[in-house]
C-alpha cells in the first residue's frame, strides 16, 4: 500500500532528525506536567509554545507542539485519578471511576488504565488520521447546526447514566447545570443574559466552575476531618493492569477509540465530549452496568480512549479542509501555516513527504507518552502518601493559581471558590458533580445549535426528522435517557412478581403445615 | 534583622515604582504588558505576539502577551481602559473598541483609548461555494433580490464585524438576506463548504486555503483597494455599492497617558512595523501588513465609531 510506504520513509526520515525528535520529548513531558495542572490547557501550552516554534523547522516545531496536545489530554487523568482534580474538562469523566479506584486502593491500577488506553486510543486515531483521511475528509461536512444540536442533546441524555445512586439528584443537577448555561451572552442575538452587567459573565466560566465542583469541594471535605484520618488508601499499588483484565477491557477501548476519532472529527465537538460519550456506551455495553461509578477500570479505559482518540479526528479534520474543530487545533492550523504549509485540500498533494514524516513522529510522540507516563507514575503516585495537612492546603492552592492563570481574572477565581462551596454540601446531599459539568458543555451547544438551526430552515421544525443522522441521534438519546427507568420499573415489577410468588409459597407451606 | 532587610527592600521597591511611574525620561525601565482581548493563537493573539518579538530590537525591556479573554473581547478591552496611564500596560486593540459600546455591552467608548498605531486590517468579503451559480457579484445580489430572505449567510456571531459588513450590504443595496451567526468565523465557512449556507462575509485570510484549492470563492471585498492575494476579485464599490467594512488591530494604550510615552512608544511601534520579520510573519500567517500611525488611525476609529453607532442603531441592537 501507498500509505505504507510513505509511512515507513517517513520513520526512516525521521529517525536522521534527533533534534526534532528530542523535541518531541520535550512536548510531550510538557503536555502531560500541563494537562495535570489545573487551569492550564493544552490549548494554552500549545498557544505559548507557538512563537517558540517560529525559528524551527516544520517539523520540530509541529513535532513538539503535537506532543504538548498528546500529553495534554493525557495528562488530564493523572490529577483527575489521584485528587479528583481533572486537569482537563475531558478528565472530569475519568475522574469518576479513576478517583474511585484510588479511594479503594487501586490508585496505580487506574493510573496504568488509564495510561495504556490514552496510548492506544491516540494511537488509533492516528493510524485513522494516515490511511483514510482521504475518505473520511467529508464527514465533518455533513455535520450542520440540526445534527450538532442532535449530538448535545445525546450527550445531555448520558446525564442519565452518570448520575449514581440517585437518578433524581443527578437529573437535579444536570438542570441546575442547564440553567447555569444560560448565564451569558445570548448565542444568537448576541444581548446580555443573567449577567448582572458584569462582563466577566458574558461567557459561563466553565473551567472555574468545573475545577471548583471537584477539587475545591474535595479539598474543604477534607478539611472535616480534624483527626487527619486518611480515608485513601496511600499505597499505588499495582500500575501494570494484568492480562486478565486487560482482555476484557480492549472491546471498551476499542468502541471507545472509534467513538473518539468521529467526535473529533465534528467541528465544536472534543476530547470532553467523547469521553463523556465514551463511558456512557460502554456502560451501556457492560454487563455489570452498576460497577461504574463505584470503580469501575473499564470506565477508565473509555473515557482516556475516547478522549485521546479525539487526537486524530481533529487533526484530520483541520489537515484535510483546513477547518479546526476545536481550539487546540485552531492554534496548530496557526503553526502550520506559519511554517508555509496552508492546511487544506492542497496540503496532502503538496507536503505528502513532510505530511508523512509528521504522521511517523505523533506515533513517535504516543509511543514515549506511554513511556514516560508509566515512568512518572511512581513518583506521581507519591501524592498519595503526603499528609493531609500538606496535601489539602497543596490542592486549594493549586486550583486558586490554576484557575487564576486561566485568564489572568481573580473573578474567575471568586467563581470556582464559589462553585466549591456548592460542590461541597452537593456531596454532603448525594448530589453527582458530573451532570452539572456536562450540562455546561452541552447546554450552550445544545441551544445555540437548536436556534441555528431554526434559522437555517426559515423556522420550520422539519429537520428534527428529515435529517438521518439528527434523527438517530435524538432517539438513541430518548433509549439513553429512558433505559434506566424501563429498567427500574421491570425490574421492580419482577421484584414484585416474585414477592409475590414467594408469598404465595409461602402461604402454600402455612396452610400445609396449619393442615398437618 | 531579617524583617528590617525586607522592609528596606520593600520601601526601595515601592520608591523605584513611583519613580518609573511619575518620570518618564527613563522610559521603559521594566517589562512592558501587552494586554490581549482575545485567546491564545486567535488571529488577534498571533499579530500581538508577532509584535512584541520583533519589538525586542526597538524597546529597551521586553514585551510580555497577556490573554485576557472574554465577554467578546470587553473584559480585556475593559482592563486596557482601566490600566495606569503609565505605558507599562498597553493594549492590542480591535475594532470592537468602536462596536461594543453601542451594543451596550461595555463600560468604555472610543474616547478612553490613545491610539499608538495600526498594525493589521483586513476587509470583509463576499464568499460562495466554487460550484455556485453565481460568477460574479451581479449575478449573487441579482438572485438576493429576486428570492428576498433565500440567501443565508454566515457570520462570525450577531453584532460581530462581519454580521455588520453583511447588514451594511443589505442597507447599501435594499435586498434582505438571512444572517446565521456561528461561533466564529472559521465554523461559519465549515457550514458553506457543507452547503448549509449561501455565503460568509468573513475576511479573505479566513477563507485563503479553501479558495486556493478551489473549493470556495471570493466574489468581492468591501475595501477601497483590491486585495493583494487575490487581484482579479473586484471590490463592492467598483460595481456600485457604497460599502468599506474592515476589521483593524493595533496597539492603543488608556487615555491620559504622558505624551512623552506616547511618542516613545510611537515610535517603537512605527520601526517595529517596519521589520521585516514582522511584515514576513504577518503574511505568513495570511493576515494584511496595514501600519498607520496614530493620527491616521484616530481618523479610523472615530470614523468607525460614528459608522457603527449608526449601524447598531439600525440593527436595533443599540442598548
Amino acid at each position: 500500500m501507498h500509505e505504507i510506504d510513505m509511512l515507513l520513509q517517513g520513520f526512516e526520515r525521521l529517525a536522521s532528525e534527533p533534534f526534532a525528535l528530542l523535541l518531541a520529548v520535550v512536548g510531550v513531558a510538557l503536555g502531560i506536567v500541563l494537562g495535570a495542572l489545573p487551569g492550564l490547557t493544552a490549548t494554552m501550552g500549545v498557544a505559548i509554545l507557538l512563537p517558540f516554534t517560529f525559528g524551527l523547522d516544520p517539523l520540530s516545531g509541529l513535532l513538539m507542539i503535537s506532543g504538548v496536545f498528546f500529553g495534554g489530554i493525557y495528562g488530564g487523568s493523572i490529577t483527575a485519578i489521584l485528587l479528583k482534580i481533572p486537569g482537563t474538562p475531558a478528565a472530569a469523566a475519568t475522574a469518576m471511576d479513576g478517583f474511585e479506584m484510588t479511594r479503594r486502593g487501586q490508585a496505580g491500577l487506574a493510573l496504568g488504565t488509564a495510561t495504556f488506553s490514552s496510548f492506544l486510543g491516540g494511537t488509533f486515531s492516528v493510524f485513522v488520521l494516515i490511511f483514510l483521511a482521504p475518505v473520511l475528509a467529508n464527514f465533518a461536512l455533513e455535520f450542520s447546526a440540526s445534527e450538532s444540536f442532535a449530538l448535545a442533546v445525546f450527550g445531555l441524555s448520558i446525564i442519565s447514566s452518570i448520575s449514581g445512586r440517585s437518578l433524581v439528584k443527578g437529573l437535579m443537577a444536570g438542570f441546575v447545570g442547564l440553567l447555569i448555561a444560560t448565564v451569558g451572552l445570548d448565542p444568537m442575538g448576541g444581548f446580555p443574559r443573567f449577567t448582572g452587567g458584569m462582563t466577566e459573565l458574558f461567557n459561563v466560566p466553565f473551567i472555574p466552575v468545573m475545577i471548583g465542583l471537584f477539587a475545591a469541594a474535595e479539598a474543604f471535605k477534607s478539611l472535616e476531618d480534624v483527626d487527619l484520618r486518611r480515608e485513601v488508601a496511600a499505597a499505588l499499588g499495582r500500575i501494570i493492569p494484568p492480562w486478565s483484565l486487560f482482555r476484557k477491557m480492549l472491546p471498551t477501548v476499542g468502541r471507545s477509540s472509534a467513538l473518539g476519532v468521529a467526535i473529533g472529527m465534528i467541528p465544536g465537538a472534543g476530547a470532553d465530549i467523547a469521553a463523556f460519550i465514551a463511558y456512557s456506551e460502554t456502560k451501556r455495553f457492560s454487563k455489570t452496568p452498576e460497577t461504574f461509578g463505584r470503580g469501575e477500570p473499564s470506565g477508565v479505559a473509555a473515557c482516556e480512549a475516547g478522549s485521546n482518540g479525539c487526537t486524530g479526528g481533529a487533526m484530520l479534520t483541520m489537515l484535510t479542509l483546513g477547518i479546526p474543530g476545536d481550539a487546540v487545533t485552531a492554534v496548530m492550523l496557526g503553526a502550520l501555516t506559519l511554517q508555509g504549509l496552508q492546511p487544506g485540500p492542497l496540503l496532502f498533494q503538496d507536503h505528502a513527504d513532510l505530511l508523512f514524516t509528521l504522521f511517523a513522529g505523533m506515533l513517535v510522540c504516543y509511543v514515549l507518552m506511554l513511556v514516560l507516563g508509566l515512568a512518572s507514575l511512581r513518583f506521581m503516585g507519591r501524592i498519595l502518601q503526603m499528609p493531609k495537612s500538606i496535601l489539602t492546603p497543596a490542592i486549594l492552592v493549586l486550583c486558586i493559581v490554576g484557575t487564576y492563570a486561566l485568564n489572568n481574572s481573580m473573578f474567575d477565581t471568586f467563581i470556582m471558590l464559589a462553585a466549591g462551596v456548592a460542590g461541597y454540601f452537593m456531596q454532603k446531599y448525594g448530589f453527582p458533580a458530573s451532570p452539572v459539568v456536562l450540562a455546561l458543555i452541552m447546554g450552550p451547544m445544545a441551544e445555540a445549535n437548536f436556534r441555528r438551526a431554526l434559522s437555517l430552515s426559515s423556522g420550520s421544525y422539519d429537520f428534527l426528522y428529515t435529517r438521518p443522522i439528527t434523527a438517530g441521534l435524538l432517539l438513541l438519546a430518548a433509549m439513553t435517557l429512558f433505559m434506566p427507568l424501563l429498567r427500574h420499573l421491570i425490574g421492580k415489577r419482577n421484584r414484585s412478581r416474585r414477592a409475590a410468588l414467594a408469598r404465595e409459597e409461602g402461604a402454600d407451606l402455612d396452610s400445609k403445615n396449619g393442615a398437618e | 534583622m531579617k524583617w528590617t532587610t525586607m522592609l528596606s527592600g520593600a520601601v526601595v521597591a515601592t520608591a523605584v515604582a513611583f519613580a518609573g511611574a511619575a518620570g518618564a525620561a527613563d522610559y521603559p525601565n521594566k517589562p512592558i504588558e501587552l494586554v490581549v482581548p482575545y485567546s491564545a493563537g486567535g488571529g488577534t493573539d498571533l499579530v500581538s505576539r508577532a509584535f512584541a518579538d520583533a519589538a525586542k530590537a526597538h524597546l529597551p525591556q521586553p514585551i510580555g502577551v497577556v490573554n485576557k479573554t472574554g465577554g467578546a473581547g470587553a473584559v480585556g478591552l475593559s482592563a486596557i481602559m482601566a490600566a495606569r496611564p503609565n505605558g507599562y500596560k498597553i493594549g492590542m486593540g480591535t475594532v470592537e473598541i468602536t462596536m461594543l459600546p453601542h451594543m451596550g455591552l461595555a463600560s468604555f467608548t472610543v474616547d478612553d483609548f490613545t491610539p499608538i498605531a495600526r498594525l493589521n486590517a483586513e476587509p470583509s468579503a463576499v464568499t460562495v461555494k466554487a460550484d455556485a451559480p453565481w460568477q460574479t457579484i451581479e449575478e449573487f445580489m441579482d438572485y438576493a433580490e429576486a428570492n428576498p430572505n433565500a440567501v443565508r449567510i454566515g457570520n462570525s456571531g450577531t453584532g460581530a464585524i462581519w454580521h455588520l459588513a453583511a447588514v451594511a450590504l443589505e442597507e447599501a443595496s435594499g435586498v434582505t438576506f438571512n444572517h446565521i451567526p456561528y461561533d466564529g468565523a472559521n465554523p461559519a465557512v465549515t457550514a458553506l463548504l457543507g452547503g448549509h449556507i449561501e455565503a460568509v462575509t468573513v475576511s479573505p485570510a479566513e477563507v485563503v486555503s479553501q479558495v486556493q484549492a478551489g473549493k470556495l470563492k471570493i466574489l468581492a471585498v468591501m475595501n477601497e483597494d483590491r486585495s493583494q492575494t487575490f487581484p482579479d476579485v473586484p471590490t463592492l464599490k467598483e460595481k456600485g455599492y457604497d460599502v468599506t467594512v474592515t476589521t483593524w488591530r493595533g496597539i492603543v494604550v488608556p487615555k491620559n497617558t504622558p505624551d512623552d510615552i506616547v511618542d516613545e512608544l510611537r515610535a517603537a511601534a512605527k520601526a517595529t512595523a517596519d521589520e521585516q520579520s514582522f511584515r514576513d510573519t504577518l503574511t505568513k500567517l495570511n493576515l494584511t501588513w496595514a501600519y498607520a500611525d496614530a493620527p491616521d488611525f484616530a481618523k479610523v476609529m472615530q470614523k468607525d465609531d460614528a459608522f457603527f453607532a449608526d449601524m447598531m442603531a439600525k440593527l436595533g441592537m443599540s442598548n
